[in-house]
């Protein structure tokens, strides 16, 4: 292979790595909001929580990648815990407006406490992956692993949602006060769903720390929820392949626009108004997901 | 060092910004009873037509800011007719309405950062002021002028909506529109002016926010969300409400930039309004959140 081609497979491959991280990011998002009906606005901030969790660990204390996980998951799902117990007790809009405040506090802790995470300035130098000895830091074996970790967190995923506890939560977002009149516990299958979500939510954040080596606050704002928020409702809510599907799409969408010409500075914010353009569409016609948009189309055909 | 007649000046003038942000908020928010999250890119929107037409234009500044105020109404009347009116025949939950929002609101605000980039702009208003000298404090024109404007707009509000009959329709809409429909006033026309007043009250806030300091193409959000916080806080429903979420909110901000940073103003502003949504879900008054209502 000459240069150009490596740099060109070097580049596929950073893309597929998006696509990876995002496909985890809006499935587990999917978990809360799509199964539970809980429309959250916090995960960027758990995915941060991830990221700084395994970059704090491995640069100060010298933990290795493995050990961080769980760890991560587990500060992560506490910290989601206490937020359910704070915004369970609010519903529809005002859970929204809630979630979204507990990001920006989220967001307001990396950003400000200069002793633990560095605030503004990052923390830079994260090690990468160790596996049985070898570095998983080449361009071809980090795809691999996370594409191992998107199909285990789709394989979980994917038997919650056939499970009893699967049931519940579909019943729940659909008529919260029926599934409690026939004996389920609501607040409790909420609770978990929504630790569990930020639980897993935790793991795409781990990765990305040691894939790019240099984390910092910009990466985990608002706008990163809302992001991963509309690739759950583009995919449709409650549909993992859609998640997957929406992930690639949007992931794609700058490099196609960057195909037919389109400078890069306008393309960014090109790709923004057309996921927006997307969302609204979505959402005028009441239907769940761009799937279901497009089906009276493709009957027509 | 700040001095103490200092912060009471910021508080108030904070507070006036926020007053207006949450009148302009709640004037759509009471008849629609949903989000709209696009309301931070219309007073985005409004004070960089400001800019357009002041700066680039070179049009004098008192017609700009007419000007301006009268398209971000018009901007404000299209999302209404062309987004929201479409989905309120097919009795959507007011969920899909907020994400609707969110969707119009990345539109605009990616649609301003295209036209204008994202770096900070600045409005220029001929002069630069040092500020009035208060007791040894220091106010400037743009304050002044944003404290009496918001007051002024508050009372005409109140006013408009106890008073004249659009305003009373409007509150009849706000407290239940199907009844409204049967005794013939129809709600969409009522929603529609209540976005047009919403909107043009969102721009006087966006523009006097844009000449005190300046501007990016997302400071609408910030200072609408503190808008929303000042809503809740004050109890949904009741317009004094919003004069003291306002100040609490604005006192809050000030107090901890005082005693602990500037940069711990969000996070204080947010934890604020997760107290109360845990204690006092009410607000200072009132309706009380419910699920269903059977």
């Amino acid at each position: 292979m000459g240069s150009v081609e490596l740099i060109y497979m070097e580049y596929f491959l950073h893309l597929f790595i998006l696509i990876c991280f995002y496909t985890m990011l809006s499935q587990s998002l999917n978990l809360s909001a799509g199964f539970a009906g809980l429309i959250s606005l916090t995960h960027a901030g758990f995915y941060g929580i991830g990221a700084y969790t395994t970059a704090i660990l491995s640069t100060y204390y010298g933990f290795s990648f493995w050990p961080s996980i769980p760890l991560a998951m587990l500060i992560s799902g506490f910290i989601a815990f206490i937020v359910s117990l704070i915004a369970l007790r609010t519903v529809d809009d005002y859970f929204i407006i809630c979630t979204l405040g507990i990001q920006v506090i989220l967001f307001s802790i990396m950003n400000n406490w200069m002793e633990l995470t560095r605030g503004p300035l990052g923390i830079p130098g994260i090690p990468s992956i160790q596996l049985f000895g070898f570095s998983v830091e080449s361009k071809t074996s980090f795809p691999l692993l996370s594409l191992l970790f998107v199909l285990l967190i789709w394989f979980v995923l994917r038997n919650i949602s056939r499970s009893g506890f699967g049931k519940t939560l579909t019943a729940i977002s659909e008529d919260e006060i029926y599934s409690q009149s026939i004996g389920k516990n609501v607040y409790l299958s909420k609770t978990v769903s929504f630790t569990l979500s930020a639980m897993l939510v935790a793991i795409p954040g781990t990765l990305y720390a040691h894939y790019i080596s240099y984390i910092d606050p910009t990466s985990f704002t608002v706008n990163e929820s809302i992001f991963v928020l509309s690739i759950v409702i583009i995919g449709g809510l409650g549909n993992l392949s859609g998640s997957f599907f929406a992930s690639a799409f949007l992931v794609l969408l700058p490099e196609a626009l960057r195909f037919v010409g389109m400078p890069d500075s306008i393309a960014a914010n090109m790709r923004q108004i057309i996921y927006g353009l997307i969302l609204v569409m979505v959402m005028m016609t009441g239907k769940n997901g761009v799937k279901e948009l497009l089906q009276p189309i493709a009957k027509k055909s | 060092m700040l001095s103490n007649i200092q912060v009471v000046i910021n508080i108030l003038v904070t507070s006036a910004l926020y007053l207006l942000v949450s009148i302009s908020f709640a004037s759509i928010y009471y008849p629609v009873k949903y989000f709209h999250i696009a309301h931070a890119a219309v007073i985005t929107v409004a004070s960089y037509f400001v800019f357009l037409f002041a700066n680039q234009l070179l049009i004098p500044f008192s017609a700009a800011v007419v000007l301006a105020i009268a398209l971000a109404s018009i901007v404000g009347i299209l999302f209404d007719i062309l987004g929201y009116r479409p989905m309120r025949k097919k009795n959507l939950a007011s969920l899909t309405y907020l994400i609707a929002s969110l969707g119009l609101y990345v539109i605009l605000q990616n649609a301003i950062s295209l036209s204008f980039g994202d770096d900070t702009k600045v409005i220029n208003t001929a002069e630069v002021t040092v500020g009035h000298e208060v007791f040894g404090a220091y106010i400037t024109t743009v304050q002044i002028l944003t404290i009496c404007v918001s007051l002024i707009l508050f009372i005409a509000v109140n006013l408009f909506l106890h008073y004249t009959a659009t305003g009373k329709s409007i509150r009849a809409v706000s407290s239940n529109p199907e009844l409204c429909n049967i005794y013939g006033i129809s709600s969409n026309k009522i929603i529609l002016i209540a976005f047009a007043l919403g909107s043009a009250l969102a721009a006087v806030a966006g523009i006097l926010s844009a000449m005190d300091t300046n501007m990016t193409p997302t400071f609408g959000f910030n200072l609408l969300m503190y808008g929303i916080v000042a809503m809740i806080i004050g109890g949904v429903g009741s317009t004094r409400g919003l004069l003291a979420g306002s100040l609490l909110v604005a006192t809050a901000q000030h107090l901890s930039a005082f005693y602990l940073d500037t940069k711990w103003m969000d996070a204080v502003t947010y934890i604020i309004l997760i107290l109360f949504l845990i204690w006092k879900p009410l607000g200072f008054s009132g309706k009380r959140l419910k699920k269903v209502e059977v």
